[in-house]
């Protein structure tokens, strides 16, 4: 599948001379150089000098070493990697969105904030929250955005809190995000089901007693500005006492975020707004499979309750409606609310990543009420299928029920020297792309899985054979699993030394 | 539904592997009275014909244009063909961050390539994969420039900065008690330095001015780091058209210790404002503080050279709370469109490009200026914006231009006070001399002030 043919890097194949653009016949005067001589823009040291055929080349032979979601199932746990729409690409595409200019009056860009309008509607009844912005691009963005919510509510309240909790299973963004916000993190213990624990936790190895939900409330009480809580949580699983733990934070005006990286195996199912959640992401470029583009552009939309409301990020598109005589049809029209006295202000320089949430909306009105659950569903029942035919093979490290994702652990492919990131490898070799490996950090050796509801039995089939064969080959030829991958373009890479004498740019030779 | 590989025999055996008899026993986890015991209060799903009528209609909602004479932050600059047609790859768009280098190489390599191409057009030795838009990259500039210079708790920013710029570090710096963002104000256009020197201190670990800044005009990052590095501080460069790094001297080269911004001119159409281009670089010394994804070069187990994502004990996944932001997904193929479109460019296209952009903007202030109502605001050297006083109604003038399908420059008063009256133009290699011609006659038969 992948090209074998190596390609230099363009700066190596430079020839001065060469040109990739033809720049139109100057029909002005040439400018005036009016620029002090210091400031004059000197020579380029990388810039490659190429032709259009050439650049074409290089990205399409360079592609060629890239796996994508049309090559095959691509497994990466709490990543949802789902099919693509092309219709979806191609909306974003059209002129109309494309040319329009973010400074432009809200008159001229109507289509745009009845979008964006339509968009938010449709989270809010999905998630069951009132409050949504579209601004924040990415899920870390959006989860910043969540707290600075929690943070203006209670000063609103005339108060400041300290702490953020966090059980121990969250995406490493969660910790990092609290501290952008300026809170200390103050971690969860979790279960031996993988949910949240409310009694303390004494861990088996070194006999230290980590506080539990209950005690951490009691004790630190009214210094807990909220709690950051995944759901379902990175095992896959649902935080049954839910609403418990929110009322419990909510006894002591703690507030709840919901990470929504998982919230594929909710839509049409269950709704935070209905548990307890105060505010939350959404991962549009995971639930609603805005492309992830290698590394991005994502959308983090932020939904909340009433009593966040009113520090949402400005502006708001709000929709006014438009009187009409009796009998007719209302007509509306839409604006940008800046007026909000009690915002935390701009997250984004303009209104979010407009193109990726053109696509979020079209993925919307593609599957409707009816598609989305459908999906749902499916997502569950194929993360399922995968539990069903491997848990033999591969250790289920916590065995409560999956939803969206299956976790194994690699505890018993580890009696034969074989760990996770050899399992990683040698799926490669068979032309998959491996799932997320050793996370969440709760699972030795975790494997996490994640089908989504795009993969159909043949191609669940064929994965599971390749797991199977690969746990067997774990058992009879250990050694060539730490080759792995053979098949690949290249070998394991030197990681180590890439960091300890990094090269994060060519330099002429 | 289109897009669900299913059929009911198949759905069958995979309950029937599983042991269950429908769907909905496996969400056994989920509580009863947390489910939704409704479904979605929404439409139901649309085939691709009705959804693409329905979005094209939203598209033809909103107007088009001739010639849009607004910069502002989103600029309009020609696409080449060739960077639709390659994001367009499915091993490029669909792809996810290299996290198994061994068959993301592709995405690895670009990334390298593009790096490259940024520390090259900042003058500076380190940069990452890319940050969300222009307002991030100062946050992440501002919290970064605090790590490094220890100790010193307050960021100075221009007020030539880029307004919602400066919203989005207000936003971001509000949290951070201990931290303070402080306004230094503007003088004939460009950063006051009276004012600056005075706000100078030992606390001070940066310096944020525009470059070009909001109105248009190139600060003189050498005489302002004189003053900023005898402080003690860094000097912080922010850059919110990346075509000025064409006919700009680079800021690593003039004193800047860090070059910021936004780079959505490299390829990419205004999008109503996204998906962006933020960028960050920084010196080799500083490396270690720099967020988001980092690429590096190394080798494979037969020697062969390749890619990895790097210096990863930064991040959030490694350090938790302890990392240096909690920035991973960035805009990746917004940074492939920058780096395609840099390739093909070369060095040669982006110096011509900006040649162009100078002489339309210039030959569009000189035929604004013969207008009776339009005065001159300052001399300084600027590359496609610039700021005119117009003695006219802001109003009037704009409905005369949409009525003609012209957008006009941005009411510049809306963001400065101080400049209430005046208007801030752009025209780019886009805007031909007709364009430029309609709307001075268009501009010449707005009536005069009632």
């Amino acid at each position: 599948m992948f090209l074998r043919q190596r390609e230099p890097l363009s700066f190596e194949r430079s020839v001065p001379g060469k040109r990739g653009m033809d720049l139109p016949k100057l029909d002005v005067p040439e400018a005036k150089d009016t620029r002090p001589a210091h400031l004059k823009r000197s020579g380029f040291d990388a810039l490659p000098e190429l032709t259009e055929v050439e650049v074409i080349r290089h990205f399409t032979r360079l592609s060629k070493w890239n796996y994508g979601v049309d090559d095959g199932m691509y497994p990466l746990g709490s990543c949802t990697m789902k099919h693509n729409p092309r219709l979806n690409e191609k909306v974003a595409g059209l002129p109309g969105f494309t040319d329009s200019h973010p400074m432009a009056p809200d008159a001229l860009v109507q289509g745009n904030l009845e979008m964006l309008y339509t968009l938010q509607e449709w989270l809010k009844e999905i998630t069951g929250l009132p409050g949504v912005t579209l601004q924040p691009s990415a899920g870390a963005a959006g989860e910043l955005t969540g707290v600075m919510l929690i943070r203006a509510y209670h000063l609103s309240h005339g108060r400041k809190r300290r702490v953020i909790l966090i059980p121990d299973s969250g995406h490493g963004t969660n910790p990092a995000t609290a501290a952008m916000a300026g809170y200390e993190v103050v971690e969860l213990p979790s279960r031996p089901d993988g949910t949240i624990s409310f009694e303390d936790v004494t861990d088996p190895v070194n006999g230290k007693v980590r506080k539990g939900l209950q005690t951490l409330v009691s004790e630190l009480g009214t210094e807990i500005a909220g709690a950051m809580i995944t759901n379902p949580n990175t095992v896959g699983v649902f935080e049954y006492r839910f609403k418990e733990i929110s009322d419990l934070l909510h006894s002591v005006d703690a507030l709840v975020y919901m990470d929504g990286a998982n919230m594929n195996a909710l839509v049409g199912v269950a709704r935070p707004g209905d548990f307890g959640v105060d505010v939350m992401h959404l991962n549009l470029h995971k639930t609603m499979s805005t492309p992830h583009g290698g590394g991005g552009p994502g959308a983090g939309p932020v939904c909340c309750g009433a009593n966040l409301m009113p520090f949402l990020p400005v502006p708001v598109v709000v929709r006014d409606t438009v009187k009409v005589g009796e009998g007719e049809v209302p007509r509306h029209s839409y604006r940008m609310d800046w007026n909000r006295p009690q915002s935390i202000g701009k997250v984004h320089t303009f209104y979010g990543n407009f193109g990726i949430l053109v696509r979020a909306l079209t993925y919307c009105l593609s599957h409707g009420s009816d598609g989305l659950k459908e999906a749902t569903l499916r997502a569950i029942v194929n993360a399922n299928y995968i539990r069903a035919r491997l848990k033999d093979a591969y250790a289920l490290h916590i065995d409560s029920p999956s939803l969206h994702e299956v976790v194994f652990s690699d505890t018993l492919q580890a009696q034969h020297d074989v760990h996770t990131l050899d399992i990683a490898k040698r799926l490669i070799d068979h032309g998959y792309h491996p799932p997320t490996i050793y996370f969440p950090l709760i699972v030795p050796g975790a494997l996490m899985i994640e089908p989504t509801e795009s993969e159909g039995k043949d191609e669940l089939d064929a994965f599971c054979d390749t797991m199977l064969a690969i746990a067997k080959e774990a058992e009879e030829n250990p050694d060539a699993l730490h080759q792995a991958p053979m098949l690949a373009p290249l070998r394991r890479l030197d990681e180590t030394t890439a960091a300890r004498k990094p090269v994060l740019r060519w330099t002429r030779a | 539904m289109r897009y669900l590989p299913s059929s009911p025999v198949e759905d069958r055996a995979l309950l029937d592997t599983i042991g269950v008899p429908n769907a909905e026993a496996l969400l056994v986890g989920i509580p009863k009275p947390l489910r939704l015991a409704r479904e979605l209060d929404l439409p139901t799903q649309g085939s691709e014909q009705e959804v693409a009528w329905q979005m094209m209609g939203l598209a033809n909602k909103n107007m088009r244009f001739c010639a849009q004479f607004l910069g502002a932050g989103a600029y309009d600059h020609f696409v080449p063909s060739a960077i639709d047609a390659m994001i367009s790859r499915q091993e490029w768009f669909t792809a996810y961050t290299p996290y198994q280098p061994e068959i993301s190489q592709g995405t690895l390599q670009h990334i390298f390539e593009y790096q490259t191409l940024i520390c090259d057009l900042t003058g500076l030795e380190v940069t990452n994969a890319s940050l969300y838009d222009g307002g991030t990259a100062c946050v992440e500039a501002a919290l970064m420039a605090v790590r490094v210079a220890k100790k010193r708790n307050t960021v100075l920013i221009s007020r030539g900065l880029h307004p919602m710029y400066r919203d989005v570090l207000k936003t971001n710096f509000d949290p951070h008690e201990d931290l303070h963002l402080v306004e230094v104000g503007l003088k004939d256009g460009v950063t006051d330095l009276a004012d600056l020197q005075a706000k100078l201190n030992g606390d001070v670990a940066a310096v944020m001015v525009g470059y070009p800044n909001f109105l248009g005009v190139a600060e003189d990052l050498t005489a302002l780091a004189e003053p900023v590095h005898a402080a003690g501080a860094l000097l912080i460069s922010v850059t919110q058209e990346a075509f000025a790094f064409g006919w700009f001297e680079a800021p690593g080269k003039v004193g800047a210790d860090m070059a910021c911004g936004e780079a959505m001119s490299l390829g990419n159409k205004p999008n109503f404002g996204g998906p962006f281009l933020g960028f960050l670089a920084v010196k080799d010394a500083h490396k270690r503080e720099i967020p988001g994804r980092v690429v590096g070069q190394t080798k494979d187990l037969n020697g062969e050279t390749g890619y990895v994502l790097t210096l990863t004990a930064r991040e959030q996944h490694i350090r938790r709370d302890k990392a240096t932001s909690n920035i991973c997904s960035n805009q990746g193929l917004v940074a492939l469109r920058a780096n395609i479109f840099m390739q093909l460019a070369g060095p040669g296209g982006l110096r011509g490009l900006a040649e162009q952009n100078a002489a339309k903007a210039q030959y569009l202030r000189q035929r604004l200026l013969e207008l009776p109502d339009m005065e001159a605001v300052g001399d300084q050297p600027f590359l496609n914006e610039f700021v005119l006083r117009y003695t006219g109604d802001y109003a009037a003038l704009q409905e005369a231009c949409l009525k003609e399908s012209l957008l006009p420059g941005l009411d510049l008063g809306r963001f400065y006070p101080e400049y209430a009256g005046c208007i801030l133009w752009c025209a780019t290699e886009l805007h031909t001399r007709q364009m430029i011609e309609s709307l001075v006659e268009i501009l010449a038969r707005v009536p005069a002030t009632v």
